[in-house]
């Protein structure tokens, strides 16, 4: 239990340098290591699959997706963020995490959050028999994610186009 | 075991404090979308954690996958945005896109 809560402290700790650091690239690595010790809490809590999932899309594939993003987009000013704020985040950190205690103390006995019986069998019995429409719904985000980026990488190039441009 | 729950809960609510903080007071659209990684990176905590207090870890982690699935089509499609929006603007400041042009 010790062990976790250390870990849970190193998300927050790396999440918390990843929106405090100035530099785009060294804050996208803070929170792959961020997402690296989440899963690695996710595997000590008898999750193995999403562990992996974790530590290869969300700390590989995003990850490679920020750089490529920030190296695309080079900066030649950098943005002015306000000074004041940042005195501000103690103080509401702390109330903000008062206030869920509290409310969550409250809700304890009336959320019925995943209750009901445990489905029998592994893991790739409940996930392809009984959550198969989710992969559907999986398939076609994936879908739409893909048919986005390529409306938005489409080139303009063709008469007609200028034509309606102009 | 209500009581590692409510921890479990406690660093939850970190995570998505730290995300909607990032969400309200930065200018630059990159760390926007990390405040909004953040908050994902609490919410499958929140999921899987919950499963593991009530022992019913296999829909947690089913749910959790869709989930991730989602987080990246969104990231890919938000960044392609911000993509765009440099090419246009030359700047990545979240005030310059207030200006509203035909």
């Amino acid at each position: 239990m010790i062990l976790h809560i250390l870990l849970l402290i190193a998300v927050v700790l790396f999440s918390l340098l990843a929106i405090l650091l100035r530099d785009l690239l060294k804050s996208a690595i803070s929170l792959a290591v961020a997402s690296i010790f989440l899963s690695i809490i996710f595997f000590m809590m008898n999750a193995p699959y999403i562990a992996v999932f974790e530590i290869s899309v969300v700390a590989g594939l995003i990850t490679v997706l920020f750089i490529s993003t920030v190296a695309l987009v080079k900066k030649e000013e950098e943005v002015k963020e306000s000074k004041l704020v940042n005195y501000l985040f103690p103080v509401f950190f702390v109330l903000f995490i008062i206030i869920d205690i509290f409310v969550m103390k409250s809700l304890i006995g009336r959320l019925c959050v995943i209750k009901g019986p445990s489905p029998l069998g592994n893991f790739s019995q409940v996930f392809w028999k009984e959550r198969t429409f989710d992969l559907i719904g999986q398939i076609g985000i994936i879908f739409a994610g893909v048919f986005a980026v390529i409306a938005l990488f489409r080139k303009v190039n063709s008469d007609k186009d200028k034509d309606n441009h102009e | 075991m209500s009581s590692h729950w409510l921890l479990y809960m406690g660093f939850v609510a970190a995570l998505i404090f730290i995300g909607l903080y990032c969400l309200l007071t930065m200018r630059n659209l990159i760390k926007l979308l990390i405040g909004v990684e953040i908050i994902a990176k609490g919410l499958s905590l929140a999921l899987i954690s919950t499963g593991f207090v009530r022992k019913n870890i296999l829909i947690a982690q089913s749910l959790t996958i869709t989930f991730i699935v989602i987080e990246v089509a969104v990231v890919a499609t938000a960044l392609a945005i911000i993509i765009n929006i440099y090419r246009h603007t030359k700047s990545l400041d979240i005030r310059k896109l207030t200006k509203l042009k035909g």
